[in-house]
């Protein structure tokens, strides 16, 4: 690729198509470490899917055990391990640190490369609304970073508007850099 | 109230461990004691309601419920009005969702492509209408009521482009940012346009009542109660274990309405078209597999529609039982479509109306054909037609068996899977009503999620009766409302119609071949 070459960044476009339609995580700073901290109900919302998966798991060792009934046995102990195993890959991004680390210089949300701190230009606030065809929709709102050299990572996706321009700004004052409000009016 | 006070306590005897420890015996005992109070709240004090829109009229031997008339006659209307829109603009409907009027270039920020359009538009229509209504419908009414399902399909295609039309146009902002739509708001401000506020108010109140009753009644206890008759048929689960079978679905139904958690709702939109896949394509090796008795299923089918063979009041019997569950099924007059389409993306109203008309020709034209013939096939539904045999779901799986024993685990989970989605599309209709009468807010708002939950345990731990009764005047009741509302509105649509057609024409809307 040619270094000369430009290519234009739509900070305007939100990163992500879906986001839940409640406060997931807040922005925590303890000293030189400003981490996400997953919200309570939300945790519990991930662990209804752990509790059903599992209870059907243990409904279908139980029938296994007391009755000759395997196809019924089969049948509730698939769906149990289905329910939890997607209990499990939502409760993930919960229990995963993310966070911006002043004393190491580095950002670090266990999924893409680590960004240095000073290379982060600014922070974006965007909007979108979440369709669905037959559920409600809501609208939702993302905390976006950008780097000096165009890449944009998605630190906030919630439907909780106040709180999440509360912790763009804790963020933006945190690493000194500015919190870009790219809302626009959605016309359907 | 000692029917009230009966049914708490049975509730929490249900719930106490002591049940559970307790031998089988008195479990069972102890649901069948709360199922018998709950079906006697509802046969006393519903039962009124449930007679007053199932009035009949005697025509020879067998009362013709007058509703079931009135969403006749209103399709047949709307059918003559539009000149027979659901047959003239059938191509321009295809050509929609094909994506001919929209620029491939233009294609904005969440927007979704035609094949997905498509794909949800289908498996939106795909439900237990298709295979338990079909199956009550076969039962009572014979292999005749098909005739009459499918021509109510025809009809009520009509009756939903108009519905939906009116939906997109007259939806509204919240102030939350969420789109709202549907005849709660086509009824107070398309009336109000006309000098009729005080009418429009007063049948958009009417229609979000009857749309929350419908919600809990058969968008949640029939879509619940279905799901444990259909594993009850299919390993043979007791009827009282539906208490185990409530729990769980109540349990993933309140994560997705109170969560919130997009995740369930984005996997169910992707998992529920490859159930309708799989439903349609075990009904195509039953009806390809038995090809040579299709022609006899079909001479049954229209021989049933005008003797009535069996059937309680003959011809009239199988219209009636044909027409109620076509109407159950596609929901065409109802009103509980409009609110779905009215939060599609789009700056013409009458594409979504003429999308929508597909819909019940997908759904009762097609998919409850093939059931049907399914049934016939199978030949388990014999005369007389009085229901007192195998109906509903059980009917349907045995059909179904009939060609393959593993067909009945499929259908188990293609059966749990639409009652789940069509029970998170029912909370969001009857959402969007309770919050048109009570406002918008964190404690309204949950108080009907919370009341959704429970009914869904009650709907799949009682047995048929007297709820499923209800379940259905619920959603008759609707069409009361709403098609008054359709007879004012039908000239805006018509014009939105003839505007569209004439700018298609005239080059203003632009077409793009792919």
């Amino acid at each position: 690729m040619n270094e000369n070459e430009s290519c234009v960044v739509d900070l305007t476009r939100s990163l992500l198509k879906d986001g839940p339609s409640f406060l997931s995580h807040k922005v925590i700073i303890t000293g030189d470490i400003a981490y996400l901290r997953p919200t309570i109900s939300a945790m519990m919302f991930c662990a209804v899917y752990i509790v059903v998966g599992g209870g059907l798991v243990s409904l279908a060792t139980y029938l296994l055990i007391v009755s000759t009934k395997y196809d019924l046995s089969i049948f509730v102990g698939g769906f149990g391990i289905a329910i939890g195993a997607f209990g499990i890959m939502l409760i993930q991004p919960f229990l995963r640190r993310v966070s911006f680390n002043r004393g190491l210089g580095i950002f670090d949300n266990h999924i893409d490369r680590d960004v240095k701190l000073h290379h982060i230009v600014s922070f974006q606030i965007n909007n979108k609304m979440i369709m669905r065809k037959h559920g409600l929709n809501y609208a939702c709102f993302e905390l976006n970073l950008l780097t000096e050299h165009g890449r944009r990572i998605n630190i906030l996706n919630h439907n909780n508007e106040q709180q999440l321009i509360h912790d763009a700004a804790l963020l933006g004052e945190f690493l000194g850099v500015e919190v870009k409000d790219y809302r626009r009016e959605i016309i359907l | 109230m000692r029917k009230i006070r009966n049914i708490f306590i049975g509730f929490l005897v249900a719930f106490s461990t002591s049940a559970f420890a307790e031998e089988a015996g008195s479990f069972k005992q102890t649901i069948a004691n709360f199922s018998q109070s709950v079906d006697g709240f509802f046969n006393d004090y519903t039962g009124w309601f449930v007679s007053l829109i199932f009035k009949s009229v005697p025509i020879g031997e067998v009362g013709f419920p007058i509703i079931v008339g009135w969403l006749l006659l209103a399709a047949f209307i709307f059918t003559l009005y539009f000149g027979f829109v659901q047959f003239r603009r059938a191509g321009m409907a295809i050509d929609i969702v094909k994506g001919k009027y929209t620029d491939p270039n233009s294609k904005e920020e969440g927007e979704v492509s035609h094949f997905q359009a498509l794909t949800t538009a289908l498996s939106g229509t795909v439900g237990l209408g298709n295979i338990a209504g079909v199956g009550v419908a076969l039962a009572i009414g014979g292999p005749g009521a098909t005739f009459w399902m499918i021509l109510c399909g025809l009809l009520g295609m009509a009756s939903k482009f108009c519905e939906c039309t009116l939906g997109v146009k007259y939806r509204t902002i919240l102030p939350s940012g969420a789109v709202s739509g549907g005849p709660m708001y086509y009824l107070s401000q398309g009336l109000k346009e006309k000098g009729l506020g005080g009418l429009g108010k007063v049948l958009a109140v009417g229609f979000a009542v009857t749309c929350i009753l419908a919600a809990l009644g058969a968008g949640n206890m029939f879509q619940a109660n279905q799901a444990h008759a259909m594993l009850s048929y299919a390993f043979d689960v007791p009827s009282e274990y539906g208490l185990i079978t409530g729990i769980v679905l109540a349990a993933l139904v309140f994560s997705v309405i109170v969560g919130g958690m997009p995740s369930i709702a984005s996997v169910t939109e992707k998992i529920v078209p490859w159930m309708a896949a799989l439903y349609i394509g075990m009904a195509l090796i039953v009806i390809v597999g038995n090809i040579g008795q299709v022609g006899a299923a079909f001479g049954a089918i229209f021989a049933g529609a005008f003797t009535g063979a069996g059937v309680a009041g003959g011809f009239i019997g199988a219209l009636i039982q044909g027409l109620k569950r076509a109407t159950f099924s596609n929901e065409a007059g109802v009103g509980s479509a409009a609110i779905a389409h009215s939060a599609v993306k789009t700056k013409e109203p009458i594409t979504e109306g003429l999308v929508s008309l597909l819909e019940p020709f997908v759904d009762t034209v097609v998919i409850c054909t093939m059931t049907a013939l399914v049934i016939t096939i199978a030949g388990l539904n014999v005369g007389p037609y009085d229901g007192s045999g195998l109906t509903g779901v059980t009917l349907t799986a045995a059909s179904f068996t009939e060609t393959a024993g593993i067909f009945k685990y499929l259908l188990a989970i293609a059966v749990v899977m639409f009652a789940f989605s069509t029970m998170i599309s029912w909370s969001y209709y009857g959402l969007k009503s309770w919050t048109y009468l009570f406002g918008e807010g964190k404690t309204p708002e949950m108080v009907f999620k919370a009341l959704f939950c429970v009914f869904v345990i009650v709907g799949a731990t009682i047995q048929f009766g007297a709820v499923i009764d209800f379940s259905d005047a619920a959603l008759f009741a609707m069409s009361i409302f709403n098609i008054i509302g359709l007879y004012f509105l039908m000239p805006v649509v018509k014009k939105e119609l003839a505007s569209f057609i004439a700018r298609v024409k005239s080059g203003e809307i632009k077409t793009y071949e792919k």
